[in-house]
């Protein structure tokens, strides 16, 4: 125990150096350099905030932010309903059985973006698997589903890729919570309805909290599947990818990244609040 | 004794739930490798014929060669920086109470909280400017940084796991700290630094929206040339590519979990 206090201090700073060195130097300044790309002027003298103010006036842009938001707002709220439930099954339900479910969970996080995207391509196609089940198959349909190319495909795209780590944030929260709470409120008369709603549900809150934020987190963020599924909608990391691509305005790419950026540490924010409460409490 | 209970209407319906659930978790991959089996030009239903020609396309269109060989590289070099001077950061950090390591340790992982996209976009006109150009060097500083918050997350936790009184007796006993390291805490934290490493080197393998950035001949990776190719044609070559780096990726989970278990350390933190 010699070695405490006097010389763990510099020893833990230089073991810890290397990394927050190269983190600083390949991640922190790019992303700053960024910013400042944002508002540089185009000439390169000055400081100009014309292309936040066309961002937050123009309506292509308006529209595509409130396309952002209402994507990811959507694909979290679905990721909770379809959630839940399996978390609740797998941590109260399962038993020997949950080896399994948390196999199939992770398994779709090691398939790469492009097999899930073409794999939505294949089901969905023309003479696709769905397409000729239903028409050629049973019968049920005289044509052909037109699923490609539309907002819905979009949404289940994402949707597929994000539950799991809902499914995992409210499973680790529900892990946790005292059944004897649960069963005091049967005992007390409350049918199985009401002590979901008002016992377990609202104990959980914090599993639904961090697992949205991470999830709205992350699809705020995708691209690739827009690139690849379509369905005419234009989000701001699709116009990064476009203006990059195609426009050239690097300014303007540099603008709607940096706003990206903030609304990743909003969420970045919100989630470290509500593991340090989880934490506490 | 249960057994009446258990054919209750509430769990019945759960569990049908939870069964469409992994239907529609598993559909999109499942298709995807039962179409890499065809032997027609372009995925159709029903199958017509199976054969394995795709697979064989794959060893015959140099593209896909030349990117699997970037991306190879490109993960392992990426993984490796990043236990080089993450696993350092872990240990220092993990076992610290002090608001000043907590705080520390979120920058370090607060790679995983930014999109990529922004991450990838910024990091080539970066990288441009201070002659790092694009280039492999730039894409593998590019894909360490978000490679190193696997390592810095699995190792801390795996080390915060370990008990703190095998260091004490080896100190005790007279090993110096590069003793108690090699001899005592490295063995301990293996298990994390190989299940680190594993997420590591899927997360670079699969990177697109950083690499899409640094798309020159020679940084071409798999990803980045599949998504191209998909963009014109729709030939089950894709198809077999995938199911290929899935059955790796299986392999890889498999051997990982038979030697440290897996769940132990996903659900450590």
């Amino acid at each position: 125990m010699k070695t405490s206090t006097f010389p763990t201090i510099p020893r833990r700073l230089l073991l810890t150096l290397p990394a927050v060195l190269f983190l600083l130097a390949f991640f922190i300044l790019p992303l700053v350099d960024n910013g400042l790309r944002s508002i540089v002027q185009a000439d390169g003298n000055g400081i100009t905030f014309a292309r936040y103010v066309q961002l937050l006036t123009d309506q292509f842009y308006l529209t595509s932010i409130a396309q952002t938001i209402a994507l990811s707002a959507a694909v979290t709220v679905i990721c909770v309903l379809i959630g839940y439930p399996v978390a609740y099954y797998l941590v109260r339900h399962a038993g020997r059985w949950s080896g399994l479910i948390i196999f199939l969970l992770i398994a779709p996080l090691l398939t790469s973006i492009i097999m899930r995207t073409y794999g939505w391509q294949v089901l969905f196609a023309r003479r696709g698997f769905i397409n000729t089940l239903l028409v050629q198959d049973l019968g049920l349909l005289d044509t052909p589903l037109r699923v490609l190319d539309t907002p819905g495909l979009v949404v289940a795209a994402f949707v597929h890729v994000l539950v799991p780590f809902m499914v995992l944030s409210i499973a680790a929260v529900l892990q946790g919570i005292d059944r004897r709470l649960e069963e005091s409120a049967q005992l007390l008369g409350a049918g199985r309805l009401r002590t979901f709603f008002e016992v377990t549900l609202p104990l959980s809150i914090d599993g639904i909290g961090t697992g949205s934020i991470l999830v709205f987190m992350v699809a705020n963020g995708s691209f690739v599947t827009l690139v690849l599924l379509g369905g005419g909608l234009k989000t701001l990391p699709l116009l990064i990818f476009q203006q990059f691509n195609t426009t050239r305005d690097f300014g303007m790419a540099s603008t709607m990244s940096t706003v990206l950026l903030v609304v990743a540490l909003v969420c970045l924010f919100l989630q470290l609040r509500l593991v340090r409460r989880g934490g506490e409490a | 004794m249960s057994f009446f209970r258990r054919l209750d209407l509430g769990r019945a319906i759960l569990t049908a739930f939870v069964v469409a659930f992994f239907v529609f978790m598993t559909l999109p991959i499942g298709i995807v490798v039962v179409a890499s089996f065809t032997d027609a030009s372009f995925v159709a239903f029903p199958i017509s014929g199976w054969s394995l020609r795709w697979f064989r396309r794959i060893f015959e269109y140099q593209p896909y060669l030349d990117s699997i060989a970037v991306s190879l590289q490109i993960a392992f070099g990426a993984t490796a920086l990043s236990c080089l001077i993450g696993i350092p950061a872990a240990i220092a950090l993990a076992r610290s109470p002090s608001a000043w390591a907590s705080a520390v340790m979120t920058y370090l992982l607060s790679p995983l909280s930014m999109p990529m996209i922004v991450i990838g976009f910024a990091a080539l006109f970066f990288l441009s400017r201070v002659g790092v150009g694009v280039s492999f060097t730039a894409l593998l500083i590019a894909h360490t940084t978000v490679c190193l918050p696997y390592i810095v997350r699995t190792v801390a936790a795996t080390y915060r796991g370990t008990a703190r009184s095998y260091e004490e007796a080896a100190a005790l006993l007279g090993a110096n700290p590069l003793q108690v390291f090699w001899h005592v805490i490295l063995p301990l934290i293996r298990p994390g630094i190989v299940a680190g490493s594993l997420f590591s080197f899927l997360v670079s393998f699969d990177n697109l929206p950083i690499s899409y950035f640094f798309g020159q001949p020679g940084t071409l990776t798999l990803p980045v040339v599949m998504l191209s190719y998909m963009e014109h044609q729709f030939d089950p070559s894709i198809a077999a590519l995938s199911t290929l780096q899935l059955l790796l990726a299986i392999v890889g989970l498999v051997i990982v979990d038979r030697l440290y278990g897996i769940d132990k350390m996903t659900m450590g933190d």
